[in-house]
């Protein structure tokens, strides 16, 4: 029979368990305080005439909160002087990434919302819905040079023929390594193939109990990393011509690889992650390697110099016939609704040009997470990959990263980003395919054709809808 | 003087006028909540059944008839088949131990002991807590590094050593295992849902006569005859609307999902609200997304409409 005094009891003792483990939590690391830099912010002006516009024109951008902060803090006054400087009133408002594509979706069905909408990942999806951007595009190109290819092609929809979005910049992605680790096992300066990883990777979880991580959760870094994998084995979901092609030998042969790196060097964690359980796996030293961009090292460098130090960056890894490829992390790729019009369309425009004139400022400002999709825009880059500004140590840390405009791919590689690319993209069925394999619950055939009869269904309503190439 | 009496008549008069006039004021208590039904779940949810029956996407508003070839498209999926098939199951477990849970709770609640209103306190801060913000909490405390529930089982030693009771791995990886995600997800719905439950049914314990209870004590019935002959019956059309209440929370809820696995691993904690959402959104189908979404509203009308009916048949007047 439960009397007062037991219900009593227990509930002091819940209290009681709650304080001394509230007391066991570990205290918060001093941080030391981030080194400071300072880059000439004279403003380059777009060589282009622009009227003065009317009065009351307003330009509102929305865009994703940065990953590296100081990018904000110097993005909102760069817009806003703009804006002072040809009679457009600014506002800039930033939210997480995760939300762009419901508000996209809330302001065109409302017909009412921002000018301008910074997308992390080509949105193909909303093209009807969209401004047709070739004219600024091509403008851009004439003004600029030649715009990398990972950027255009997720800006550009081959079945319309028209550019729907702008994408000033992009974002590699490279492998993020414990030195320590990889040393001690023979590879000093990290895995450069995928055969070694495997090799390396079951080494160190063998010897030190470190599991590596590419993910196969349904979240960001796994889609992109499983991807990688598939591409420098030689597959893709579709081919150049948008034609689906993801049931190849070469595609089994990335699943297989998968699935054994997985049993030899991972955890059932992969299974599980947010996109930043990679990286905080690597900075704790839980994780031997992981793929993502270079943010959490910028963080780590001000909490833990030491621990920064020791995290190595290596390129795309090689696949077993040599092919090398692996995704941007994200793009920023600005569209403008259609409701948007007159000067406040002109505006939003011009302001595109002016921020890609001025992408060195981007940069910078970013510590170099973004990279310039027009590489004219910002000559000092490879002089900051050779001599950090930010402090690595080497100071050539980050000249790795230049080997990104060489292996870089974007969704749909090696054909466009369509719309049925980015719903295999948010439906995760390259993941799940992966993660089926992997577990076991499917064989490596099965969950391939499983994952080719979800991707031709959405193909060809996509295709019905005269959005995807190859009928 | 007299012109301020004459006043203060004429305002009790008018007071009094429209006290008794219920004809007015029933309609005007009742015109904003019907005003916020209307516009935040009546207008979506009659957008929604548009867009399901035509070819809408995200970038494409315009609405052309298509029948039902959105509900043909997405009963054809393994996925929608697997979500389903999850979101019935995780409700219908989860119900019932929130119903066993609920009585326990509301039991011991009704009694009285030292810090009570403290263990009400505590009982009804997972309901008082934003969804989101609560589920991000599990998040944390799930974590496949991190897990503080995975230090404590390595510090009892049950994890973590060669013949640790749960295994030598250092981690459970809660949300990384296909059963014990499914778990994971059962019992935050359980410890969402709870609260509310057990309050519901402690009130329905709370109106029971004490005369009743007096009488059966005098009679000799014991706890247990007390309990199901009594209470339980007693309390049975609240305890159905509780029932209500918590299933179709529980049904319609993405952000547990959302949060805490986005449907992985694989498709094993896939729900219809995260799928309609990872459809609709996320790739821009909305038209499939608001098929998907609205796919179990016949079902759960037809749930309500028999819940009621059983609770005004139970009730004991």
């Amino acid at each position: 029979m439960i009397t007062k005094k037991h219900i009593s009891l227990l509930l002091s003792l819940l209290i009681l368990g709650s304080l001394i483990l509230a007391a066991c939590a570990p205290a918060e690391q001093p941080t030391a305080p981030p080194p400071e830099v300072i880059i000439e912010t004279v403003e380059v002006q777009v060589p282009v005439e622009i009227e003065p516009y009317p009065e009351g024109t307003e330009l509102k951008i929305l865009q994703w909160s940065h990953f590296v902060p100081q990018y904000d803090v110097w993005f909102d006054p760069f817009a806003k002087n703009w804006g002072e400087t040809n009679n457009v009133a600014v506002t800039v408002d930033h939210i997480a990434l995760g939300e762009l594509s419901a508000s996209l979706t809330a302001a065109i069905d409302a017909g009412a919302g921002p000018s301008l909408v910074e997308m992390v990942f080509a949105p193909p999806q909303f093209i009807e819905g969209l401004h047709d951007l070739t004219d600024l595009n091509l403008q851009a190109q004439e003004l600029f040079g030649e715009q990398a290819e990972t950027s255009k092609m997720s800006s550009y929809l081959p079945a319309t023929g028209i550019y729907y979005g702008f994408s000033p910049g992009w974002v590699p992605d490279p492998a993020n390594y414990d030195r320590a680790m990889w040393a001690s096992v023979g590879y000093p300066t990290g895995p450069s193939s995928y055969a070694d990883l495997l090799d390396g990777g079951k080494k160190i979880k063998d010897q030190l109990g470190i599991p590596l991580g590419l993910g196969m959760s349904p979240e960001l870094d796994s889609r992109l990393a499983m991807r990688n994998v598939i591409w420098s084995f030689g597959g893709s979901v579709q081919d150049e011509n948008e034609c689906v092609v993801i049931n190849s030998p070469e595609t089994l042969e990335a699943v297989q690889y998968v699935s054994e790196l997985y049993k030899s060097a991972m955890t059932e964690e992969v299974f599980a992650w947010t996109p930043a359980s990679n990286n905080q796996g690597l900075i704790a030293g839980e994780l031997s390697y992981i793929l993502n961009s270079i943010s959490a090292y910028r963080s780590l460098q001000d909490i833990d110099a030491a621990a920064a130090d020791n995290i190595g960056f290596g390129p795309a890894l090689k696949g077993p016939r040599g092919d090398q490829y692996a995704s941007a992390h994200v793009w920023s790729v600005y569209v403008i609704p259609k409701y948007v019009e007159g000067p406040e369309l002109e505006a939003a425009q011009a302001f595109l040009l002016h921020l890609t004139a001025n992408y060195n400022q981007a940069v910078f400002n970013a510590k170099l997470y973004n990279f310039p999709a027009f590489k004219s825009t910002v000559p000092e880059l490879d002089g900051w990959l050779t001599q950090d500004p930010f402090g690595s140590r080497p100071a050539d840390k980050l000249l790795v990263l230049n080997s990104a405009w060489d292996t870089v791919t974007w969704l749909g590689f090696p054909g466009p980003a369509n719309p049925a690319i980015g719903e295999v993209f948010g439906t995760n069925i390259i993941v799940t395919m992966m993660a089926e394999a992997a577990q076991g619950t499917k064989t490596p055939e099965e969950a391939i054709a499983d994952a080719e009869t979800q991707i031709n269904a959405i193909f060809a309503k996509w295709r019905d809808a005269g959005l995807v190439g190859c009928k | 003087m007299d012109e301020t009496v004459t006043a203060k008549k004429k305002w009790t008069d008018g007071f009094r006028f429209w006290s008794d006039r219920e004809d007015l004021l029933g309609p005007l208590f009742l015109f904003p909540a019907v005003v916020y039904i209307v516009a935040l779940v009546g207008i979506p949810f009659i957008i929604a059944m548009a867009y399901s029956v035509t070819d809408v996407t995200a970038g494409n508003t315009s609405l052309d008839f298509v029948g039902l070839q959105n509900f043909q498209a997405i009963l054809k999926t393994d996925q929608f088949t697997q979500s389903l098939r999850n979101t019935i199951m995780f409700t219908v477990v989860s119900q019932i131990i929130i119903l066993v849970l609920a009585n326990i709770l509301a039991l011991i609640l009704s009694t009285d002991f030292r810090g009570k209103w403290f263990a009400r306190f505590l009982i009804m801060l997972p309901w008082a807590t934003p969804i989101a913000l609560g589920t991000i909490g599990w998040l944390w405390l799930l974590d496949s590094k991190f897990s503080p529930i995975d230090w404590v089982l390595r510090y009892l030693h049950l994890l973590g050593e060669p013949a640790a009771l749960l295994g030598s791995g250092k981690n459970l990886y809660y949300l990384g295992r296909l059963e014990l995600a499914k778990a994971s997800i059962i019992v935050i719905y359980v410890w969402r849902m709870l609260p509310l439950s057990a309050v519901i049914l402690m009130a329905g314990l709370t109106s029971i006569p004490q005369d009743l209870l007096d009488q059966a004590d005098v009679d000799g019935a014991g706890f247990w005859r007390t309990l199901f002959q009594i209470k339980l019956p007693l309390i049975l059309p609240i305890m159905s609307i509780a029932l209500l209440f918590s299933l179709i929370f529980t049904v319609g809820d993405m952000a547990v999902v959302y949060v805490l696995t986005r449907g992985g691993p694989v498709y094993y904690t896939q729900i219809l609200p995260t799928w309609a959402y990872l459809k609709g959104i996320e790739s821009g189908a909305l038209a499939e997304g608001s098929a998907t979404a609205l796919f179990l509203f016949p079902v759960l009308l037809a749930v309500a409409i028999m819940v009621l009916r059983f609770s005004r048949r139970t009730e004991v007047t």
